[in-house]
């Protein structure tokens, strides 16, 4: 097991080489200067300034910030499913991320008043929104003795379409066609805003959530055996689930107050790796969290470098390599899922 | 201005009442005598065949941009109907509006038009399909280029019976953008100019766009042209590496060039930036291929080049 962390490290950090490497406008020579004029702390010559504004301002955060999302998305997946005991939770399904988007939106449009910051604001108004989403969720395919993973899904679909016209509608009313435009862009999932200065608060919250679901491992592995047997085992079930939602609502709000939705991280990162690591969350979630984080990485990679010069947002690449790559796992294995 | 003038001159044009002498005219023109109900059928911009009958008297106009290039051809008096998104000329404030993203359909017909005209850019002929088989015809323009401007006002001209205004109004045109060609000819150094439609995402004009040669005529030289899509959204990195001279953009009234580095913080080693050539342009003046194009192209030179036109 600690082989499989110590190469998903590697890989993490030479994929983040490649990404702020790679790229048709900057040779690897300059690329390197900037690189080792920033570790000397700006003691060497200076680099060429358009090169050093490309690979540290643009490349290196924008890097970073999808393997937060990436790994934050997966995590997040991972949770949910065992919220849920049903491998098809991820944030998207039910209907989180949605309702993260009608927030933003609402605020993105002005159509909500700046609290404290704007860098706040918006991660706010998601977080909102995404809890309200999941709440109606949660009481909808919860409100009897036991939680139904039927309605769960289907409510998770119809609350998602729910937040998605609210999004639509309040995106079409907007005065100002500029703003417009941005929201549409950003509603399909991109990478392309990532400055230093977006970074920290999903940072610091993804990685604050996977803490706690860290500390809460056991207990997830326990709610995996069922309620009754989790409570049956020491477990305080009901608080458990209330602080899964509102972590799931946060992390999810933050994530896409800062890249829009991106689907489908979530759901396929977590199948993927509990093929190797097994359903014990202890080694699940940081192993998620490492290949969320890979995978988006080379998936806005690939966003970056299709079209020359052009942005591509990168939810559409997760879909059309995610997609495919998770029907196979599904059609051949045998995939069993807890308890 | 140049088209407010016309637009002005129109009213008293006898031209623009009398809609038989109009129809009499062309046909005078055309050198043959017909029935007015027997005018052959046209192609429009999309090759579809439409079929008049008779030169219209009652037109709606489905784009804003089309309805600036039917007042340029003296056919503005013929207008029932425009789309809530027109402002321009200041005379359509006072006619029927209906929305147009999606086709307000119902609007249309109680406007009873014999001909609806629409923009290959903006309308689907999907719409023109539904319109048809109510027994609307719909005639489709397409201005992707420079010369398109004119090249669709005499069409109008002929199609709507002010033929002879609107090849005044396009002759005037060329001229116009010929002069400043010529000012502008041999004008070095040309800036290497970035136009973007909005500054958050960065939305700008590519491959085969018209903003390439309105760009060139004002004497710049256009960063995007080279763009494999026609709606590209560029990347930050991209914009560095082409070091634009100047960056121009329909940013909306309230913009600040300082807003720029805000949401690009790392656009602070551009050469428009360092020597503060950014500029909010008005929006209507380029992102609607219509005659005010002209006026931005002039606009366009006066920016870039402020010492070859004061």
């Amino acid at each position: 097991m600690k082989a499989w962390y110590g190469l998903l490290c590697v890989l993490l950090v030479a994929s983040v080489a490649v990404a702020t490497a790679l790229g048709n406008t900057v040779s690897m020579a300059d690329v390197g200067h900037v690189i080792w004029y920033h570790i000397t702390l700006g003691q060497t010559t200076a680099p060429d300034l358009v090169a050093e504004r490309i690979v540290w301002q643009l490349r290196l955060p924008r890097a970073i910030l999808a393997m937060v999302v990436g790994g934050g998305l997966a995590v997040v997946g991972a949770a949910m499913q065992a919220l849920v005991r049903n491998p098809l939770a991820e944030p998207y399904i039910l209907g989180i991320s949605s309702g993260a988007s009608a927030g933003a939106s609402l605020f993105f449009l002005g159509l909500l008043p700046p609290l404290i910051s704007k860098g706040l604001s918006m991660p706010l108004a998601a977080f909102a929104g995404g809890l309200v989403a999941i709440t109606i969720v949660y009481a909808v395919a919860g409100g009897h003795s036991r939680l139904s993973v039927a309605r769960l899904l289907l409510a998770g679909v119809a609350v998602a379409a729910l937040m998605a016209s609210v999004t639509s509608f309040i995106t079409l009313s907007s005065p100002e066609p500029d703003k417009l435009r941005a929201v549409l862009f950003w509603l399909m999932g991109s990478l392309h805003n990532a400055t230093w200065a977006v970074l920290p608060w999903p940072a610091v919250v993804t990685l604050a959530g996977l803490g706690v679901l860290l500390i809460l491992s056991r207990s997830l592995d326990a709610m995996l055996l069922g309620e009754e047997s989790a409570h049956n085992l020491g477990v305080r079930v009901e608080f458990i689930k209330k602080l899964l939602i509102v972590l799931a609502a946060l992390v999810t709000g933050s994530i896409v107050a800062a890249s829009g939705a991106i689907g489908f991280v979530g759901l396929i990162v977590p199948h993927a790796v509990r093929m190797v690591t097994g359903v014990t969350h202890r080694r699940l979630l940081p192993a998620c969290f490492m290949t969320g984080a890979l995978f988006l990485l080379w998936a806005d990679l690939a966003a970056r470098l299709l079209l020359p010069g052009e942005q591509l947002p990168v939810g559409i690449v997760t879909a059309l390599c995610g997609v495919p790559f998770f029907l196979i796992l599904l059609r051949r294995t045998s995939y069993g899922f807890g308890g | 201005m140049r088209i407010a003038a016309h637009g002005a001159r129109l009213g008293a044009h006898p031209l623009a009442n009398g809609a038989l002498t109009g129809v009499c005219l062309v046909l005078c023109f055309v050198g043959c005598f017909q029935e007015p109900d027997t005018l052959p059928p046209v192609q429009d911009d999309l090759g579809r065949t439409v079929y008049l009958g008779v030169t219209p008297q009652r037109i709606v106009s489905l784009a804003p941009s089309v309805t600036e290039l039917i007042y340029a051809s003296g056919a503005g008096s013929k207008l029932v109907g425009v789309t809530t998104a027109d402002d321009y000329p200041p005379e359509v404030l006072t006619l029927s509006r209906f929305s147009a993203l999606p086709v307000d359909f119902e609007a249309i017909l109680a406007l009873d038009p014999d001909l609806v005209l629409a923009s290959d850019q903006i309308n689907s002929p999907n719409d023109a399909a539904t319109l048809a088989a109510v027994g609307i015809p719909v005639f489709f323009v397409s201005v992707s280029q420079l010369e398109d401007v004119t090249r669709v006002i005499r069409i109008l001209g002929t199609l709507l019976g002010s033929e002879s205004y609107a090849n005044q109004s396009a002759d005037s045109l060329t001229q116009s953008i010929d002069s400043l060609r010529v000012l502008t000819r041999r004008t070095t150094p040309r800036p290497r100019t970035l136009f973007l439609i909005s500054d958050l995402t960065l939305y700008s004009f590519g491959h085969g766009s018209y903003m390439h040669e309105v760009i060139e005529i004002a004497g710049g030289l256009s960063i995007t042209a080279d763009m494999t899509t026609r709606a590209p959204v560029l990347t930050d990195e991209f914009v560095l590496t082409q070091q634009p001279d100047v960056i121009l953009g329909t940013f909306g009234p309230d913009f600040e060039p300082a807003d720029l580095l805000t949401t690009h913080p790392a656009w602070d080693v551009l050469n428009a930036v360092v020597s503060e050539q950014v500029y909010a342009v008005n929006g209507d003046l380029f992102l609607r291929p219509g005659p005010r194009l002209i006026d931005g192209t002039w606009q366009l030179a006066r920016t870039l080049h402020p010492e070859l036109l004061p």
